[in-house]
């Protein structure tokens, strides 16, 4: 009896001292992880930007007006430095950290919405849009985060206005652009028209990630931070 | 009282092709990639965005590596068509070369001329002195109006946008157009040609949350707590070990 609970004791130790170490180990990991997160922070980002396009028009009570003979001012001409549709094969964004990082082609989803990389280290170009350095507003996309820290554009919402960034292209040939402004938009007021419309008749480029709040329930940040840049 | 009711079927029935026009409101940016049109030999690309306010629709239009001489540019719709550009397959009568009419099948009629002055219809398709001219063009104008139908087709990813003038440097050079038998093929065959596609619709999904702050706040709560779990017990099993 003495020798069977001397046993049984000895094997309680055991298994306290057991778990305790797991639990040691198991606590410094997840304490490392948890530093490496957290010091990260969340990414940076703008100010949510005041709506830059006028709201739609509201559609004529009743078209009352037949298409009337064409009125439309002549024709601007324009003179934008351009260069010939090539894939953009690799970003560079010093103020980033971004050397060289090679791109993948984006199209649109069944609903519509742009595709995104399934790298987190890894941006897009939206392929059906301008190439960069073709006129237009060429489009690359990359993620913020993953699940576990900071992706590729996790420093996109503190990129400056005259910062410098290049894309290389199939042909050989290098776009180089400089930043004029960075944005934030709240998802659900995206400014499709200035984003890929033609808003400056120039060639551009319009990088695009996530800011803001995320929202645990969607998975999904609120916000969009686009950083718009111009071919010189 | 009874005349009234006679004629309100009447006014019912001239109210509802307006009825039908005013829901039509179509609004959205479109953007075409230009890219040559097979056998035709250009090697140009270029852009065109057309945004689509109702029945109005604002252009611009850049291409180039063009051929020298006039531009003629359309959008081109057409509700049986199948909103494509031509392929080589597209060369019916196999001399070497996309026609306009050859492409038809695949982009439909012109439905609107992207002219630079006057009359933007079909009826300006050919008006080859209201469109650019050379290698590189780049124009853009605002407020034209087109047939809603056409804006709706635009901006659901249905008009395809067709620069038309090419340099052939064989006999295809002697060929006349299909379209206007006094010019010359080159000058109305296709170049470039590009679907105006819909931009994506709203913002973009590129975030997971890893780094937006409550992983890592999360993280450390546990791994605190077990580390405090770690340290309680030292005391019972120095207990243990010493009794």
């Amino acid at each position: 009896m003495v020798v069977d609970s001397d046993r049984r004791g000895r094997r309680g130790t055991l298994a306290v001292a057991a778990t305790a170490v797991v639990l040691a180990v198991g606590g410094v990991v997840a304490v490392g992880v948890g530093l490496q997160q957290a010091t990260a922070g969340p990414p940076p980002a703008p100010p949510v930007s005041a709506p830059s396009t006028p709201p739609t028009p509201a559609p004529p009570a009743v078209a009352s007006v037949a298409p009337a003979p064409d009125h439309a001012a002549a024709a601007q001409e324009l003179s934008a430095k351009t260069m010939p549709r090539s894939r953009p094969v690799s970003l560079t964004i010093p103020a980033m950290g971004i050397v060289d990082s090679s791109l993948v082609d984006l199209g649109k989803e069944a609903d519509g919405t742009l595709e995104v990389p399934t790298d987190y280290g890894q941006a897009g170009w939206f392929e059906p849009g301008p190439a960069p350095g073709q006129f237009g507003p060429a489009v690359i996309a990359g993620h913020v985060d993953s699940k576990a820290g900071p992706a590729i554009f996790y420093r996109l919402g503190e990129l400056q206005p005259g910062a410098t960034l290049s894309v290389t292209r199939e042909d050989g040939s290098t776009a180089e652009f400089v930043v004029d402004k960075v944005e934030r938009y709240p998802k659900d007021a995206f400014p499709t028209a200035a984003v890929y419309g033609d808003t400056t008749q120039r060639s551009e480029l319009r990088l695009i990630t996530c800011g803001g709040e995320f929202d645990s329930g969607t998975g999904h940040y609120v916000d969009n931070v686009v950083a718009y840049a111009h071919l010189v | 009282m009874r005349r009234s009711t006679k004629l309100a079927p009447l006014a019912l029935a001239l109210a509802l092709p307006f009825v039908g026009v005013g829901s039509a409101w179509a609004v959205g940016s479109t953007n075409a990639n230009l890219q040559p049109v097979p056998l035709n030999g250009s090697a140009g690309s270029g852009t065109a965005m057309v945004q689509v306010n109702g029945s109005t629709i604002d252009f611009t239009l850049e291409a180039s590596g063009l051929a020298d001489g006039p531009h003629a540019a359309h959008i081109h719709f057409g509700a049986d068509a199948r909103h494509e550009c031509p392929t080589a397959a597209a060369d019916a009568d196999s001399d070497n070369r996309i026609s306009t009419s050859d492409g038809v099948p695949a982009y439909g009629p012109i439905a609107v001329s992207l002219t630079q002055t006057g009359d933007t219809s079909d009826a300006s398709g050919l008006a080859v002195e209201r469109f650019a001219s050379g290698a590189s063009i780049q124009y853009m104008r605002g407020g034209v109006t087109v047939d809603p139908a056409v804006a709706e087709a635009v901006s659901q990813g249905q008009g395809v946008v067709v620069v038309h003038g090419v340099a052939y440097e064989d006999e295809r050079a002697d060929a006349m157009s299909d379209l206007d038998p006094s010019l010359p093929a080159s000058a109305t065959d296709p170049a470039l040609c590009g679907v105006l596609s819909a931009a994506p619709a709203g913002g973009a999904d590129t975030g997971a949350g890893g780094a937006a702050g409550q992983e890592g706040t999360v993280m450390l709560a546990l791994g605190g707590a077990a580390l405090i779990a770690a340290v309680g017990s030292a005391p019972l099993i120095a207990r243990r070990v010493r009794g």
